[in-house]
């Protein structure tokens, strides 16, 4: 027995044991082929996917190293069926290419002419291909590429696709390593230029940071990489225009060359930010700006918070395929469980890394999560018990008896700037009103937006009541408290977002402070350990603690 | 010329105890002489035995002694096989030759001196009528095709002058078979038979009827033996010929690689045996009336094993086999479906077996499947009534299973260690090895090769070495005959073991299986990892307070609210649960899991449910409190819910009386809190007419409607034909039936002919008559019956006494009178 730190399951998931001497080139040997699925603090678990291992595959490594790779380090014997299965799985990579023929244009070649048959007679590629040049050549039009890249994929038979990226139109872009308008110099950190360097060998993929990590960055290194105009999607005009100051302060692109594509302006340049909302407006049933994509021989399109992507634009970027594509989120965790899509038209995951390693470089702030429980009145506990099914949540989500909590909590933190994020907007007017703090929702114009961020990263304003808004894309470097009362039912990367909001790392490296704040023995409970399995599967732990614990000797008064 | 017995009659013995050694089934049972002897060693059966067990190069040896006896006396000689085998290249091996002679005149296969051998007849009774693939010759076929042949110089310019497609079904009989069929609709000339009408047409082939074919009507084409050798000139008479088994490369693995890999499915057949015999223990499968697991069900213990159904197939049949899975007669007889009254469930071995160690474990399976005379790969197929083969049924049962694996690990095991042969190699050295056995048996070698590494017997595709070690137990003699003797239920499933450690290859397994672990690792996302097979107490602890996630080298599982719930249901406390992790964590507890677990036990027994035959309620306590003190009262039990609840476990009633005869004043009220009113209830007997009814005058006569006169006469007439068919019957009718009792000098066929006539005139005159005839039972009765007709050899007739319909088959009717 090797005695590795690895240890194969029979559902392929594999065990990692963190401790272990090994760990770390063990982790290193099966990063490119297992997806990382879960990194608590003892054993990571990691997954071996048909799509992780064709992935591998794309990227060079044969079915040899992958089982070389799980005997080398793995604690016990390796099942023979899971080794044959993954001998399997990765030879049914690359059967079909994809690649550009001389005078025919894309092609779809066969090195198996049985494979080629047997897609060829299904019904899901009915009318993607067209005819044939021989018996192992197809034409297919360029733009069909995406979906039968897609269809192929759901087949089983994924097409190794070697016909290459266009450039588009080059425009000199370079970063601003030695800093601009008295800043300091700066480089890349080494896991921004691991993810920048995997995204670029791969062609197109996704990057998975935590919040704060700055994803920004890679996006800025891959435009300098890929030196040719760039189409930037964002979710907000708020983020649009972070992303912009971003990129005049990092790279050597100037205002006048950065476009801005929303609701507000309509400016296409070089390099040009849109929001997924104005592309997916619609005027009359149609989808008014979808030229925006055709408005330039783009280079390079960069989907920011990719997680969130909408499905119309899912549609269009399959027909996006010969452009090189970055995705860049913190949790590929859908809600409606669409990862697959990213992976398949935006591309597979290229570079991933655990919350907690990055917090271990000092990269982003270590942060300190607790869950308050707070215990309800009896008025409100009858509310709640008598209140319909679809209404509960709210009911118990919006208890006037977490209001002191928040109150106790932000005085706890009187130093610091302290951001209560809530999804009711009621509650969110109560908690201004109590904590006398100014608002952001919804309804907040951007400029009046800007100008409370603004005034909160200047310490002007030390608590700040946020909406749902605030979940995405709001760079608040100094905010270093969260108090989450209430979010949107159970979803789990709406937690990491909310997470993410404090863990930029701080001037004095401060630990950062996230609290969430539940009524106890309610739903609410239920969707808060929902909710966390995320961040606890990447390490979080949460300490649990009563109101009481916080509220001191004295017991909540509640009118 | 010598016959087979008295070669053996002058034979030492010494020579007959090596032939008796070499072929037992000649002496069993003992003959009584050595003509027996001789008849049996000739007889198909024992022919065929000897002959199953020759490699391919030995029985072509035989096609051509077979082919190289003169026609006078069906003799050949050792130097015309060489001969003839040699060809003209000269190929091969002489000593190759002579040794395969040799092989066979041992087994008296051949006999006789070696000028002057002879073939055991048999040997052409139970072998193809074509020896080593080659037809007739032409003189038995057709005489124009002789003339041909005699002329080699026009038979070569005939076969040059051959068109390709023509050439090209030469070749093909060439190589043997040489008989082809004919299409059956294409007419000559056309199509695919063109190229046979020009070979027939030139007397290249003569057209010949099959056995089973029409007689008349030529269905088939045979090549004749000359121009077969003629153009075998390249490859020898005997067609290509392997003196050597054919090599088995394979591929070379790493021995340990090989043992790991092995090791590990091994113990993922132990662990989903564990898991489909547990789901079966939770959810027994009804046995079909045709035997087997239905279809339906192995798809549900194959989804709820996440495993392929072929690969649940074939762990249940090993554990059947392994004696841990057995039928149970359900209690009762009410069952919802029809036949199934048995169910399939863990056997009383099973308990023994699951705590046994895995290598242990995984032995008892390994061994079952050995010996297991059961093709698994047989189910989900349809047999020949196209009836799907179910699992665990007796048309997967197959007698000749456990000599193929056998035979298939032999190969296995003859190799070096680490060798992975492919498939192909395996079925075609088999092929080789003994022809005859292993003909159509191609698909179940494969099985083997797939079962095997299945069940980790093999890693890798190479046999590992427990598995070796484990073949060597078993071929090593039959030893656990005598242990198995004693242990007939199986209940002591590693009774060898006990003793020292386990055998050979159960310590060879142990040392690659990991070990046991007694501790595990708890996260702060409530997951909670064994690294590495969990001890049974551990795995038993963790299956009560977690659920399951994923199995594997580890196990991991999760600790939710729920899972807590059900560790407290079953008598955990709070404490016991953390002082569990605590005590069984490597890591430190976190504080999510304590919070949980303390959180599910404040809340655990919030509702209480009981049941009560009746509860006391009041808004006034005191009086409650009265109640429950009383002494009268104490017979009822009253216990105190709530200030204003009391309960008892005795009924409404009950409570009502007690608590009035105690001098209070209750009501009762129904489910939804209505006073329900007590009125006592008055009990009276059924209704009854009064006497008072009735007619009043005592002298009147009783009058009596028609219908129930009519009906009265009806009756009394029935009455009396009943009483006069119980008279006895006339004589002649009674003794009909016995022997040599048919009326006063008539003969038995006329005795039923003129019953015959009887009946048929009673038919038609629609009058009574006795009947005698014999009855199923063979006993001789009467009847009077009205007969209402005959045909189709049977007579139905009406009995008046019992006003039924009777039928009678005519060659049982004795005797037949008309009533007088």
């Amino acid at each position: 027995m090797s005695g590795g730190p690895l240890i194969v399951q029979s559902d392929k998931t594999l065990l990692l044991e963190v401790d272990h001497p090994d760990a770390l080139a063990c982790r290193m040997a099966i990063a490119p082929f297992a997806e990382l699925e879960r990194s608590p603090e003892h054993v990571h678990t990691y997954r071996l996917t048909p799509l992780g291992l064709w992935n591998a595959r794309a990227a060079g490594h044969d079915a040899e190293g992958v089982v070389d790779a799980l005997l080398r380090y793995s604690r016990y014997p390796v099942p023979h069926a899971l080794l044959v299965d993954v001998a399997e799985t990765m030879d049914r990579y690359g059967r079909l290419q994809l690649v550009a023929h001389p005078t025919h244009g894309l092609v779809l070649r066969a090195l198996d002419r049985l494979v080629l048959i047997e897609v060829a007679k299904s019904k899901k590629l009915a009318g993607m291909l067209g005819a044939k040049l021989d018996d192992d050549t197809v034409i297919v039009h360029p733009s069909e590429r995406g979906r039968l890249k897609q269809a192929l994929l759901k087949l089983g038979w994924p097409a190794e696709d070697l016909a290459g990226y266009v450039d588009g139109e080059a425009h000199p872009i370079e970063l601003a390593t030695e800093g601009t308008d008295g800043r300091p110099g700066w480089e890349l950190r080494s896991y921004q230029r691991e993810a920048v360097q995997s995204f670029w060998a791969g062609g197109s993929g996704v990057v998975v940071l935590p919040c704060g990590a700055g994803k920004t960055l890679v996006g800025a290194a891959a435009m300098a990489e890929a030196k040719a105009t760039t189409l930037i999607l964002v979710t907000n005009t708020v983020a649009g225009r972070q992303w912009k100051r971003e990129l005049i302060a990092r790279t050597s692109l100037t205002e006048e060359e950065i476009g801005e594509y929303s609701g507000e302006r309509k400016e296409i340049r070089p390099v040009t930010i849109a929001t997924y909302q104005v592309l997916t407006a619609r005027r009359g049933g149609a989808f008014t700006h979808l030229d925006l994509f055709g408005a330039r021989d783009w280079g390079l399109v960069i989907y920011d918070e990719v997680h969130l992507l909408p499905a119309p634009i899912f549609r269009f970027t399959a027909d996006l395929q010969a452009r090189r594509r970055l995705g860049l989120t913190a949790t590929l965790v859908r809600e409606d469980g669409r990862e697959g899509d990213v992976f398949s038209l935006i591309g597979p995951k290229r570079y991933d890394a655990p919350w907690k390693d990055i917090e271990a470089q000092g990269w982003i702030a270590p942060a300190d999560c607790t869950e308050v429980r707070v215990t309800l009145t009896e008025a409100e506990r009858m509310a709640y018990a008598v209140a319909e099914p679809e209404e509960r949540y709210r009911v118990a989500a919006t208890a006037r008896t977490k209001l002191p909590v928040v109150k106790a909590l932000v005085e706890r933190h009187s130093a610091d700037q302290v951001l209560v994020i809530g999804g009711y907007i009621d509650q969110l007017h109560e908690l201004g009103e109590t904590l006398d703090a100014p608002i952001v929702q919804g309804s907040t114009t951007n400029k009046e937006r800007e100008r409370l961020f603004d005034a909160f990263r200047a310490g002007e304003i030390s608590t700040l009541v946020i909406s749902k808004v605030g979940n995405f894309s709001i760079d608040l470097p100094e905010a270093a408290v969260a108090i989450q009362v209430s979010g949107t039912f159970g979803s789990r990367q709406e937690e990491a977002q909310r997470l993410g909001r404090v863990l930029r790392p701080k001037a004095d490296r401060r630990q950062a402070h996230f609290y969430t704040v539940v009524s106890r023995d309610t739903i609410d409970t239920e969707y808060a350990a929902h909710r966390q399995r995320f961040l606890a599967e990447q390490g979080y732990a949460y300490t649990i603690v009563d109101a009481d614990d916080v509220l001191g000797p004295s017991l909540p008064s509640v009118d | 010329m010598t016959t087979l017995a008295d070669t053996l009659r002058a034979l030492p013995d010494e020579a007959l105890a090596a032939l008796f050694r070499l072929r037992p089934d000649l002496v069993v049972p003992v003959p009584t002489d050595l003509s027996a002897l001789a008849v049996r060693a000739q007889s198909r059966v024992s022919v065929a035995r000897a002959l199953d067990g020759l490699d391919e190069f030995t029985l072509r040896i035989l096609d051509a002694a077979r082919l190289t006896r003169d026609e006078d006396h069906g003799e050949t000689s050792t130097e015309s096989i060489l001969t003839l085998s040699a060809g003209a290249a000269r190929r091969v091996d002489r000593a190759a030759v002579r040794s395969a002679v040799d092989r066979l005149r041992a087994l008296f296969l051949l006999y006789g001196p070696t000028e002057s051998l002879h073939v055991v007849p048999g040997v052409d009774e139970v072998c193809s009528p074509y020896p080593a693939g080659l037809g007739r010759p032409a003189a038995e076929l057709d005489p124009e095709t002789a003339a041909l042949v005699a002329d080699p110089a026009k038979l070569r310019r005939t076969l040059l002058a051959a068109p390709p497609p023509a050439r090209a079904i030469l070749d093909r009989l060439a190589a043997g078979p040489p008989v082809g069929t004919l299409p059956a609709t294409a007419a000559p000339g056309e199509g695919a038979a063109a190229p046979v009408s020009w070979l027939v047409d030139n007397r290249l082939l003569v057209p010949v009827t099959e056995p089973s074919g029409l007689a008349g009507k030529p269905t088939a084409v045979e090549l004749p033996r000359e121009i077969g050798l003629l153009l075998r000139r390249e490859s020898g008479p005997l067609g290509p010929l392997r003196p050597t088994p054919p090599p088995v490369a394979g591929a070379a693995r790493e021995p340990k690689a090989a043992d790991s890999a092995g090791a590990g499915q091994a113990m993922e057949a132990v662990r989903h045996t564990e898991a489909l015999l547990e789901q079966l223990a939770a959810e027994p499968a009804p046995v079909l009336r045709s035997g087997g697991l239905g279809v339906r069900d192995l798809r549900r213990l194959a989804r709820g094993g996440g495993l392929d159904e072929s690969t649940t197939a074939l762990l249940l049949e090993v554990a059947y086999a392994a004696g841990l899975v057995g039928e149970v007669d359900l209690p009762g007889t009410v069952t919802a479906r029809n036949g199934a009254d048995q169910q399939m469930l863990p056997a009383a071995g099973y308990e023994g077996w699951r705590d046994g160690s895995l290598a242990h474990r995984w032995e008892h399976l390994a061994r079952a499947w050995l010996t297991m005379t059961r093709q698994v790969g047989l189910v989900g197929q349809r047999d020949d009534r196209d009836r799907p083969i179910t699992v665990l049924s007796a048309e997967a049962e197959r007698a000749g299973v456990p000599a193929v694996r056998r035979a298939v690990l032999d190969v296995l095991a003859d190799l070096e260690p680490g060798t992975a042969p492919g498939p192909d190699e395996v079925v075609d050295l088999l092929a080789w090895r003994a022809p005859r056995r292993s003909l159509g048996r191609d698909t179940g070698q494969r099985e083997v090769l797939a079962e095997a590494a299945l069940l980790g017997v093999t890693g890798l595709g190479a046999l590992t070495t427990y598995g070796r070690l484990l073949l060597a137990q078993w071929t090593a003699g039959d030893t656990r005959i005598g242990e198995t003797g004693d242990d007939p239920l199986g209940v002591r499933p590693d009774a060898d073991g006990a003793a020292g450690g386990g055998s050979a290859a159960v310590r060879a397994l142990d040392a690659l299986l990991p070990a046991p672990v007694d501790h595990f690792l708890v996260q702060a996302d409530l997951t909670v990892v064994v690294p590495g097979p969990p001890e049974p107490t551990v795995a038993a602890e963790l299956a009560t307070v977690a659920e399951h996630e994923s199995a594997g080298g580890a196990s991991v599982y999760r600790v939710t609210g729920a899972s807590v719930r059900r560790a407290l249901d079953v008598g955990y406390a709070a404490e016991d649960l953390h002082s569990l992790f605590a005590r069984r964590s490597r890591t430190p507890v976190p504080q999510g899991l304590t919070y949980l677990i303390d959180d599910v036990a404040r809340k655990h027994g919030g509702l209480r449910v009981g049941s009560a035959g009746a509860y006391l309620r009041s808004d006034d306590e005191a009086l409650l409190a009265e109640v429950l003190a009383d002494r009268r009262l104490a017979p009822m039990s009253l216990r105190r819910l709530a200030p204003t609840v009391l309960t008892t476990p005795h009924l409404v009633g009950r409570l009502l009386t007690a608590l009035r005869e105690a001098g209070y004043a209750p009501v009762s009220e129904d489910a939804s809190g209505a006073t329900v009113l007590n009125r006592p209830k008055v009990r009276r007997a059924a209704a009854r007419g009064s006497v008072a009814n009735r007619v009043t005058d005592p002298l009147a006569t009783p009058r009596l409607s028609t219908p129930r006169l009519l009906g009265i006469v009806e009756q009394i007439r029935r009455g009396d034909a009943a009483a006069r068919a119980a008279r006895r019957a006339p004589s002649t009718v009674r003794g009909a039936g016995r022997p040599g009792g048919a009326g006063p000098g008539m003969p038995t066929a006329h005795a039923h002919s003129q019953a015959l006539a009887v009946l048929q005139q009673a038919v038609r005159d629609k009058a009574l008559v006795w009947v005698g005839y014999v009855d199923a039972h063979g006993a001789t009765a009467s009847r009077l019956v009205r007969p209402v007709s005959i045909g189709g050899g049977y007579l139905r007739a009406e009995d008046e006494r019992t006003e039924m319909l009777h039928t009678f088959a005519l060659h049982r009717i004795t005797a037949a009178v008309l009533d007088e």
